[in-house]
């Protein structure tokens, strides 16, 4: 005799639907092709020679590592993601896959990364991505976000550490020149994201995110961009008169910088209208060509120098 | 009891099925690299690894 009916419990179990594809969203590939770039360029001007098998798996590590914050971060913002319409889309609010799932996958990921990035080239490295992947999710997505409207100024050291990460399985320690990549893109995370957040801002309004533009408002925002534009304009600069990046990226850095800082002027000028618009929407879009010919003239310099001498 | 309302268990649809394929062989393509990455990088780093005393 059973004290309960068995009979009466109609057990229906969820049985997954959710293919490759939804795992591949939860990665956030595009954050993780920056990620992937910005490391290359980070491992490619290491002052040693890498074995192109230990900077594959380097690479590998780095960017399974982003792929696991992202899919930790979507774990905890499930909530928020389903307010918003940029993430509306997400696997976790369309239902395809559930939240345990997520975080199950996450921290299988983070793991894997950390283990293989230590394991098989340095324990530098592997303890760097391990603090990048706490970071972003702890210190970012769980502890800054939904508190501060400086979350993603302090939260960007996340996004700013994988060149210091992969300098770091290259060489093993850390010196100067990965410090600066780190910087540069540490001050870039802010005009870059406040400027989405500009013309997002009902959408983090209605999610409850404290971005900028909800907290401080649309003026104060602009200021901000403006002053963090001038910021990174000077970092990003420096390299060259200290003598650790030279002329080519020197000049390349001035004239992407002058376009950076005219954009955020006119970002700031512009308060009302299409014309405010237009020049939020063209900040956000060169923010992004910004960064990447910055590495990418770096990255140019590294193979132009490697392949002159053999060809001459 | 419970057995009587669902002689087959769960039977899954032809999509589950589907997705849970697919699920499985991405996750044997992603063991199957990371056994070549450490083969790879034992061969790189330390092929005396291979030449020890039996």
């Amino acid at each position: 005799m059973s004290v309960v009916d068995h009979s009466s419990i109609e057990l229906s179990p969820r049985i997954s639907e959710a293919e490759v594809a939804d795992y591949v969203a939860l990665l956030k590939p595009r954050v993780m092709s920056l990620v992937i770039f910005t490391a290359l360029v980070g491992l490619m001007i290491a002052p040693v020679h890498v074995h192109p098998v230990l900077a594959f798996t380097s690479i590998l590590c780095i960017a399974v590592g982003a792929g696991a914050s992202g899919a930790l971060n979507m774990w905890y913002e499930a909530d928020i993601d389903a307010l918003m319409s940029r993430t509306a889309n997400r696997p976790i609010p369309r239902g395809r896959i559930t939240r345990a799932e997520a975080l199950t996958f996450g921290m299988t990921l983070a793991f894997f990364s950390v283990m293989t990035l230590g394991i098989l080239v340095n324990w530098v490295a592997g303890a760097l991505l391990a603090f990048t992947i706490f970071f972003y999710v702890v210190i970012y997505t769980i502890a800054l976000k939904r508190w501060t409207a400086q979350n993603i100024v302090i939260g960007g050291a996340a996004g700013a550490l994988p060149p210091v990460v992969a300098w770091a399985g290259a060489t093993g320690s850390l010196a100067v020149e990965p410090l600066l990549l780190f910087l540069i893109i540490f001050f870039w995370t802010p005009p870059h994201f406040w400027a989405l957040a500009l013309f997002r801002s009902d959408d983090y309004a209605r999610a409850g995110v404290p971005m900028l533009p909800v907290v401080a408002g649309p003026d104060a925002t602009r200021l901000q961009i403006l002053l963090y534009t001038i910021v990174l304009v000077a970092v990003a600069l420096a390299p060259w008169p200290l003598g650790y990046f030279d002329a080519v990226y020197g000049v390349t850095s001035l004239v992407l910088g002058a376009g950076m800082l005219a954009l955020a002027i006119n970002v700031f000028r512009f308060r009302e209208g299409r014309e405010a618009s237009r020049a939020t929407r063209r900040l956000f879009a060169f923010s992004i060509l910004y960064l990447f010919a910055l590495f990418a003239t770096l990255l140019i310099e590294v193979v132009v120098r490697a392949v002159l001498p053999a060809i001459w | 009891m419970a057995d009587n309302h669902r002689p087959d268990g769960i039977v899954l649809t032809e999509a589950q099925k589907k997705s849970r394929r697919q699920r499985s062989i991405a996750i044997a393509l992603a063991l199957g690299v990371l056994v070549l990455l450490f083969f790879a990088v034992t061969i790189v780093k330390g092929p005396a690894v291979l030449v020890r005393p039996l």
